[in-house]
């Protein structure tokens, strides 16, 4: 596991699985569709900052680029890659457990992955899968979700306090800050 | 996309295809590839000095200054590929012909203005990393290598933001905020009126830029 | 080496969008024409007012005209002149597509909605723009008399929404500002030299602006640094060579809203009265004294048009102390401001040639009359959506570029009514609630071909 997928505690995961042919299809529509059916179920990963699947037909060729050979992919191929907090382990164990029903609409189109699509199995998979990042940046690798959520959540708080507060006599301010943020004196 | 496309303009609010937004977050996810060492010709052979570029950028701070300085990046990442690793048939065995450059970033505003931004003010840094792939134009003028981008983007099929409203600047500001309002929570349960509205104003004052 | 205007076709390009046209001119109308007859009648009558529209050539001393005239068209508008598909689709796709289809990206929602615009805009409906300027009234109903007659005269052609307009005094808007003096400075036109309309250079002078940012066939920012020296993209031939997209739009101002708004928020505003407090808003006092050279007050005798008065910068001002991060001034055009030598900035630039509608409000009043009254904002740009869009979405109607969030410009308004302003300060004043002070009532997208263009247009060789 390579130092390089790491940014302050954030982990850059990628899994790149080949889509078994025919299923290129109906797993293009099942990813595209999870936005119309309520919330992403990535969502069920609370350590996800921000993740994507994305799938690859081909690699792009263009004849003006003087490219000698052509490359092509065999297969499409899926791409999973996710950015999130702390350890590699732990979040595919929880990904494995709480994306199951999912797993197996998407890596169960894969070649390759286990039968029952969830668990230590695949797990396994997605790790013989993984490429390791080349370069990483984040702009806030220390801060995990929790963290950045509470931060924006009292962002809105001061904001909207600091509005309501102006004018306000210094016994008044004190009174209805501590009301606000907590905390009799 | 075709490179014939007359000027097509912004499709959403960002610019880019719909699936590639979650509110505020929008993916960017390229690929290219990669000239190999024997290739005598190309200006820079790929294979060697990316990896190596990796590590120094990783050491020198530059790069990752000016993407601090941008601050509407929440996280980016290059990647090369080398290998795809084997899971049996009906996959084939065997290498690719080159390697392959995967590009992706999550980050807020339009795609134009990204594009531009990455043209016009990291344009070191992108000839460094794109300038091994073939069929990259230099980042200056901006509109062959937005042609390029658009040429070799493949549009999310599902994309997720843990924040979805919160940009990126909005995030690193909330953060910084934290820390003062911990204290002013702590003032205001020791000091009298008129020390904490002292306190209190000082605290907008140094805050103003975060809220 | 000749100067870029030698080489600027000036007969070939419509007046009014690299130089204005001036103050003398002070009524104009606006009429949208639909084509109800077959494209053939349709030309017939087009090619009717090719001689009397005017063009950029410069005119010498007794020889301004009465009143000028000039043409645009939409994208409905070049098929109702019988432009084939394949031409049409030449065009920017935002052009094709018409403003009032991309309400959301613009944030025409809420009580700007077109659903609620005034009848003929945003419907399609609008073919053909007339826009004539007058000195004078007689001359004014006189041109408007002829154009009627025309029309009356060809059969199936006849106005779907007309807007007149007359210049107030002091040359101000609606909210009481002095406005449109603030332009872009184009390489080759005679502002060329205006210090503070063009690109920020590092040791405080400007340059001016490629001419392809603005006027078609010619090159733009990017061509400088293309070693193939590739002009921008444009539509077919004979259409774009001397062309220039354009953007009209009416926005109504609800100015007894704005001074209750202004005055209510001036009673706990520590840093001024009212004025200075809307001077915060806009980012120059009313007499167009910009805040961040002038911060405490305004100079009584500021001439916004004296050389110079629009050479301003925000470098000394990072923190917005004097003036406000999220003005309207510094949000449209942000100079320096957004730093890397205004490198994401310059090339959103756009002329503007709008005019007020409507009689004032009196002043001191704060309950509203029913008057219709506003702006018509009109801007000309080689890419509406990198130009116009790009403003209206990043910069305007969102504040992350500025470190402001979602925070909106105030002086627009936001349909939501949740949105506050920061003014910055020693301590910072939150402006809030942020009230719907300006709306959209309509717009369309229009494209103003050259001479050549028109002629092509009228008898039917465009394609």
């Amino acid at each position: 596991m390579a130092s390089s997928n790491v940014s302050g505690q954030a982990y850059a995961f990628m899994a790149m699985t080949p889509v078994m042919p025919g299923n290129e299809q109906p797993l293009a529509e099942y990813l595209r569709g999870l936005r119309g059916r309520g919330p992403s179920p990535l969502a069920k990963l609370p350590r996800t900052h921000l993740a994507r699947f994305v799938i690859v037909p081909d690699f792009h060729h263009d004849p003006t680029w003087k490219q000698p050979k052509e490359d092509h992919l065999d297969l499409n191929y899926l791409i999973f890659t996710s950015n999130f907090d702390g350890g590699l382990d732990s979040y595919l164990d929880e990904l494995c457990e709480q994306l199951a029903p999912e797993a197996k609409e998407i890596w169960g189109r894969c070649v390759g992955c286990p039968e029952s699509a969830r668990g230590a199995a695949l797990k396994a998979y997605l790790k013989h899968n993984q490429i390791d990042t080349g370069m990483f940046f984040a702009a806030y690798g220390h801060a995990t979700v929790g963290m950045v959520k509470k931060a924006l959540r009292e962002r809105e708080q001061t904001i909207a306090f600091a509005i309501r507060a102006q004018g306000m006599d210094p016994e008044t301010l004190q009174q209805a800050f501590l009301a606000e943020f907590g905390g009799a004196k | 996309m075709s490179a014939q496309t007359p000027s097509a303009g912004p499709i959403t609010a960002t610019g880019t295809e719909p699936r590639n937004n979650d509110g505020q977050a929008i993916a960017i996810t390229v690929f290219s590839t990669i000239r190999p060492l024997r290739n005598l010709l190309a200006p820079i052979p790929g294979r060697v000095f990316l990896p190596v570029l990796f590590g120094l950028t990783r050491r020198l701070p530059d790069l990752t200054k000016e993407l601090r300085q941008l601050s509407f990046i929440h996280f980016a990442r290059w990647t090369v590929i080398s290998r795809l690793p084997y899971n049996g048939p009906p996959q084939k065995k065997g290498r690719l012909r080159y390697q392959h450059m995967y590009f992706e970033s999550n980050f807020n505003g339009g795609w134009e203005e990204y594009i531009d931004a990455f043209s016009h003010i990291l344009a070191q840094g992108m000839t460094a990393f794109w300038g091994t792939s073939y069929g990259f134009p230099k980042p200056l003028p901006t509109a062959p290598f937005k042609q390029y981008i658009q040429s070799n983007e493949t549009e999310a099929d599902h994309y997720y933001s843990a924040y979805p409203d919160a940009t990126s600047t909005m995030i690193q500001c909330a953060l910084e905020l934290d820390t003062r309002l911990t204290k002013l929570k702590q003032d205001a349960k020791r000091m009298d009126p008129d020390a904490f509205t002292v306190a209190y104003r000082t605290f907008l004052t140094d805050s103003q830029n975060a809220l | 080496m000749a100067s870029p205007a030698a080489r600027m076709d000036l007969g070939d390009i419509q007046g009014d969008i690299l130089r204005a046209y001036g103050n003398d001119y002070d009524c104009t109308t606006y009429a949208f024409v639909t084509i109800e007859c077959p494209p053939e009648q349709a030309r017939a009558w087009f090619s009717g007012l090719l001689d009397h529209v005017t063009t950029a050539a410069p005119w010498s001393a007794g020889e301004k005209p009465l009143t000028t005239l000039n043409v645009s068209v939409t994208a409905a508008g070049l098929r109702a002149l019988g432009v084939s598909d394949k031409v049409v689709d030449s065009f920017s796709r935002e052009f094709r597509e018409g403003m009032s289809s991309r309400a959301a990206l613009l944030g025409d929602v809420g009580p700007s909605d077109p659903r609620s615009w005034d009848p003929g805009l945003g419907t399609g409906d609008a073919h053909v723009l007339l826009t004539i300027n007058a000195q004078q009234t007689p001359d004014h109903q006189r041109a408007l008399g002829k154009m009627r007659d025309a029309m009356d005269e060809a059969g199936g052609i006849r106005i779907v929404f007309q807007e007149d307009t007359e210049l107030l005094p002091g040359s101000r808007e609606h909210f009481g500002y002095a406005d449109g003096f603030a332009q872009p400075a184009i390489e080759g036109s005679s502002d060329d030299k205006a210090r503070g309309g063009g690109v920020p250079l590092k040791d405080g002078g400007w340059r001016p602006l490629a001419p392809g940012e603005f006027i078609l066939g010619y090159p733009d920012e990017d061509t400088r640094v293309d070693p193939k020296r590739r002009l921008p993209n444009a539509p077919a031939a004979p259409l774009a060579r001397s062309g220039t997209y354009m953007v009209w739009r009416k926005l109504y101002q609800d100015v007894a809203l704005w001074r209750r708004v202004i005055r209510d928020a001036a009673k706990v505003y520590e840093g001024g009265d009212e004025h200075a407090l809307s001077a915060k808003v806009v980012g120059r006092w009313a007499n167009g004294a910009p805040l961040v050279k002038h911060p405490d007050e305004a100079p009584a005798d500021f001439d916004p048009r004296t050389p110079g008065g629009n050479d301003f910068r925000y470098d000394k001002d990072i923190d917005g102390m004097r003036c406000p991060l999220g003005s309207h001034i510094r949000r449209s055009n942000p100079r320096d401001a957004l730093g890397f030598e205004g490198h994401l900035s310059f090339r959103h630039r756009m002329i503007r040639r709008g005019m007020p509608y409507g009689t004032e409000l009196p002043e001191g009043a704060t309950a509203d009359d029913g008057t219709d009254r506003g702006l018509v904002f009109v801007s000309f740009q080689g890419s509406i959506s990198r130009q116009f869009e790009g403003v209206q979405v990043q910069w305007l109607n969102a504040g992350n570029i500025f470190g402001l969030g979602h925070d909106k410009d105030f002086l627009l308004g936001d349909p939501h009514g949740t949105g506050k302003m920061t003014i910055q300060g020693r301590p910072p004043f939150f402006l809030a609630p942020q009230e719907v002070f300006v709306r959209t009532r309509g717009g369309e997208y229009l494209f103003v071909p050259g001479m050549t263009a028109l002629a092509a247009l009228a008898d039917g060789t465009a394609g």
